[in-house]
């Protein structure tokens, strides 16, 4: 049975071992790898739908949709602290040691045991110091101690004694970034507000396990402007804001942002992450779609709703998009970006109908040669924007004569009685007469006559009293912003400067350590060269080598007579 | 043994001693002359035409005078210091400086073979040179790696010499053709122009060039051709991925999405190539390895084994890869987490790409405390070499295939 305090010796002990460290950097690694598979932070409902309710309940026990913020990842984290802590408690004295003191002898015991290890033997008529001379010359800026012992001359060299530093440096530097990341965990925040054009705002709000946290800034930040510049060939290139900063009432600061450009104010930084509709003024034309020809026009603001007395419709509108750059190409086939132009976004719901979510298109569709193919919606019939399917409507309903047209050649189509292709021909002409008078129809008639005949194939189904189609808009941006403090950064970047220096002196100033004994004998000296380093084995090697070799042909010349090399 | 001695004197003198460390001086003022341009000139940092900027007037006289100033500083330095004239890091960091001088000759020569304004057209890029100085250069490496592999069994000093001298091109080739590039995303419009790196394509070919560089200094100082037959063969995989992605039109110059309109790009992306390529070479060191102790514990008689290095020497070689590989990969993420604090709002995420990078280090932080504080050696540690490139081929591709993120530029679609 151990006793309480051998116990905590013990432990101390374990914790700062070698096989600890290795085992908590890989389970550190394995850990990380679950959270870069499980995407992080998604709403609750997907992953319930995701995984069913067994899997759902085990992995949000275990915290795994917000895993790097769990109670165990940090104990990870915890615990690889204190491992380096008593790790560098454990070897950094004695380390200190070790770099001050240079211990020149050495038993003809301990030279055995060295890896690299050359011997001479010179005539008796050598000069001892000249010998050590010569050893010294070679050795630029290295650090010399020697001691003599009875008849051993020992001479010790020393190159990058401060190697030691380096391991000190780089631990000592995983625990400052870990206090730093703490810091900014603790006394930082991170969280996004979105501010429309012209208006101002001073909440965040931020993800806070599956909820959502608020936190009010001690000052507001007003957008006045949001633009965005695009490449020629239709990429975004730049997303600007121009922000006013209000303290306590005062305008303080106008400044632009981008992507990249943050600005600072009172240690909080203020990032440019995201933008939107901020509630752009629409004019959306009410198509009737019961054949009696009535377009209602409306004007509203992306996010209200709009209600209709007669049929009970409502519309509510969600999204406004004034580009959309839809890839055009077939699967499989390279990409050919093309902007669909403006679009909105709305939910239609009604007594007796199913709710529905369209996508109206401002503009018609374009082919590829410049011809009017008639508008056109997404229809998505569960809500779900990934259940997009385009309808094509036939008609161009920017154009008020197509749908005059349309309703003309249905009039017409109702008065046949034996429907015929001929009598729907006439039926078409007689309605081109209506509408543009006798001799007076428009150049490429064509196009209409096919697009109004396919029409008269869907409208009649779509299963909706009213099609709204968006007329006209007026931009109204919102700015998404981030904004962000961080206590803790500083430390993190002295941290980092920490642990890369260290690991350029731990890699790349190694510890070289040479000695030269040179012993008198009967016959004439007996020299031995010895080398250890601590790292780069194989660079010490050729330099050791290098150096035999040399020392060989010094001595050679000191005493006129080859020396004996072992 | 020693490869110094080895080398004519000429070349030795302008690789070492005085040229070296005053060449190293002035191309390390150089750049630093450049970077405080870009920090600190009027209206010197056009995220669009940067390019144009260090090549302007302003340009030179920025680089110039840091280039004098570190010379002059570097002179006085080694009047008080004289050890410093055989400083080792100018003689390792002056080859690749000097290289890359040649790289930017090559580029301008190239860059005189461009079709006529008229021709260029930003919807077609098949005709830009580039193309033919890449194609070139992956005719170079997969021939090189051909000749690496031919070498192992035929080994005639001249095999190698082809081996090693088609890789040398292949670096040039590559590098200049990346330079090129940079150049030509000016040509279709100023607007587009950017940095070379910006791409899957692009980091393709600088990880060959890199992984290639990496390892001819490696053989150049410890003579390990036959570990060239691995790292090569690797360097010819990337080379049939790069031919694939532009083979399914990944391989054009397309304009920079807003987020990495940075000068961090040019500065965290090929600080991480440099880890990526060194890891690719340890692992070929680590299979050179495992293949020789393979060998030899099928008795060790195959007439292979000649030319393979011993297996302590390859065990210090994968090691030595390492140490070149971690302090640039913890560099560059740490850089990167730099760029992340100024683009997204905060150094860290936990975004897959930075977590497989903290797993890629952490793979490779043990790898070294097994090896250093455990005393681990061989086939344990040649294994964990390749495994870690796995980890490293998954974070730099994988976490592009199948993970999404904020890294997202250099998807695969």
């Amino acid at each position: 049975m151990q006793s309480f305090p051998d116990t905590i010796k013990y432990l101390w002990q374990r914790l700062g071992s070698m096989s600890l460290a290795i085992i908590l950097l890989v389970v550190l690694a394995i850990a990380s790898v679950i959270g870069t598979v499980l995407i992080q932070n998604q709403a609750q409902v997907d992953y319930l739908q995701q995984f069913g309710p067994l899997w759902y309940w085990v992995f949000r026990a275990l915290g795994l949709f917000d895993m790097y913020h769990t109670w165990w990842f940090m104990t990870i984290l915890a615990f690889l602290m204190l491992s380096v802590s008593a790790c560098l408690w454990r070897n950094v004295p004695k380390m200190l040691k070790d770099m001050r003191s240079r211990k020149p002898k050495l038993t003809e015991k301990s030279l055995k045991r060295f890896h690299l290890i050359k011997r001479f033997s010179l005539p008796a008529t050598s000069d001892i110091s000249a010998v050590q001379t010569a050893f010294k010359k070679h050795l630029n800026g290295w650090e010399f101690r020697a001691v003599e012992e009875g008849d051993r001359h020992y001479l010790r060299a020393d190159k990058g004694r401060w190697n030691k530093w380096g391991y000190i440096l780089v631990h000592s530097a995983i625990l400052v970034v870990l206090i730093g990341g703490w810091m900014g965990a603790h006394y930082g925040f991170r969280g996004n507000m979105a501010v429309p054009e012209g208006d101002s705002e001073n909440e965040i709000a931020f993800q806070q396990g599956s909820q959502t946290g608020h936190k009010t800034m001690p000052f507001s930040v007003r957008c006045n402007n949001f633009s965005i510049e695009f490449f020629p060939t239709g990429m975004p290139k730049e997303f600007r804001s121009n922000l006013t900063i209000i303290d306590k009432g005062k305008e303080v600061l106008t400044s632009d942002i981008i992507v990249n450009k943050p600005l600072y104010y009172k240690g909080v930084r203020i990032f440019q992450a995201s933008f939107g509709d901020g509630g752009s003024a629409i004019t959306v034309k009410m198509f009737h779609l019961g054949g009696s020809e009535t377009v209602d026009t409306i004007h509203s603001n992306v996010y209200s709703t709009w209600k209709d007395p007669k049929t009970g419709i409502s519309v509510n509108f969600t999204n406004f998009k004034p580009y959309n750059v839809e890839n055009m190409a077939d699967p499989g086939k390279p990409k050919v970006y093309h902007d669909l132009g403006p679009a909105l976004e709305y939910e239609m719901r009604g007594p007796g109908m199913k709710p529905v979510k369209i996508k109206s298109y401002m503009n018609a569709f374009v082919g590829p040669k410049g011809d009017d193919r008639g508008s056109f919606i997404m229809v998505s019939k569960t809500g779900d924007a990934a259940d997009y399917k385009p309808v094509s409507l036939g008609l161009d309903l920017s154009d008020p004569v197509e749908w005059k047209l349309f309703h003309a050649f249905m009039h017409q189509l109702q008065a046949i009685n034996k429907p015929s292709k001929q009598a729907n021909l006439m039926a078409f002409r007689k309605a081109m007469n209506e509408v543009f008078g006798a001799g007076k129809w428009p150049e490429g008639f064509q196009s209409i006559a096919v697009r109004t005949l396919q029409a008269v194939n869907i409208l009649p189904q779509l299963p909706w009293a009213i099609l709204p189609v968006l007329s006209n808009y007026k931009l109204h941006y919102y700015t998404g912003l981030q904004l962000a403090e961080d206590p803790g950064m500083n430390v993190v970047w002295g941290g980092s400067a920490m642990l890369v220096i260290g690991l350029c002196i731990m890699f790349y100033m190694p510890h070289r350590k040479l000695w030269l004994i040179v012993q008198s004998q009967d016959d004439g000296l007996a020299v031995s060269l010895a080398g250890m380093v601590n790292r780069n084995q194989l660079s010490f090697t050729t330099e050791f080598n290098d150096l035999f070799m040399k020392l060989g042909d010094d001595f050679a010349s000191l005493s006129e007579q080859a020396p004996v090399e072992e | 043994m020693n490869t110094m001695t080895a080398e004519s004197s000429l070349s030795s003198k302008f690789y070492h001693g005085r040229w070296a460390y005053l060449r190293f001086a002035a191309y390390f003022g150089g750049i630093l002359g450049i970077a405080a341009m870009a920090k600190f000139g009027v209206g010197a940092y056009e995220e669009n035409a940067f390019l144009y900027q260090i090549l302007s007037i302003k340009g030179f006289l920025w680089g110039g005078t840091g280039a004098l100033a570190c010379s002059g500083l570097a002179v006085v330095a080694s009047s008080i210091k004289p050890t410093l004239l055989d400083a080792k890091f100018a003689r390792n960091f002056v080859p690749w400086l000097d290289g890359f001088v040649l790289m930017v000759i090559l580029a301008t020569i190239w860059a005189q073979f461009e079709p006529p304004k008229s021709q260029i057209n930003y919807d077609d890029q098949s005709n830009m040179f580039d193309g033919r100085v890449i194609m070139a250069m992956n005719v170079v490496f997969i021939f090189s790696a051909v000749s690496y592999i031919a070498y192992l069994f035929a080994p005639e000093s001249f095999i190698g010499r082809l081996a090693t001298w088609s890789a040398y091109t292949g670096v040039y080739l590559g590098g200049s053709a990346l330079l090129l590039r940079w150049h030509e995303s000016y040509l279709f419009n100023m607007q587009i122009g950017h940095a070379p790196v910006s791409n899957l394509y692009e980091v393709f070919i600088l990880l060959c060039c890199v992984t290639s560089a990496v390892y001819l200094t490696l053989e150049r100082r410890y003579q390990a051709k036959a570990m060239g037959a691995f790292v090569m063969t690797l360097v010819a995989a990337a080379v049939f991925f790069a031919i694939w992605l532009s083979s399914v039109g990944q391989a054009d110059i397309k304009p920079l999405v807003p987020a990495l309109q940075s000068y961090w790009m040019k500065i965290h992306v090929p600080m991480n190539f440099i880890g990526y390529g060194s890891f690719a070479v340890a692992c070929g060191a680590g299979m050179a390895y495992l293949f020789r102790s393979h060998l030899e514990s099928k008795g060790g008689t195959a007439k292979v084994l000649a030319v393979f290095p011993s297996l302590d020497q390859l065990d210090q070689l994968g090691y030595k890869a390492v140490a070149i590989g971690f302090p640039a990969f913890t560099l560059a993420t740490i850089l990167g987490a730099a760029w992340a604090s100024e683009a997204w709002g905060g150094y860290w995420s936990w975004d897959p790409k930075e977590t497989w990078a903290l797993i890629v280090w952490l793979t490779y932080g043990s790898y070294l405390h097994a090896r250093v504080s455990h005393g681990w050696h061989g086939k344990a540690l040649a294994w964990w070499t390749v495994a870690g490139f796995l980890v490293t081929v998954f974070c730099f591709l994988g976490v592009n295939m199948y993970l999404s993120g904020l890294h997202s530029y250099g998807h695969l679609s």
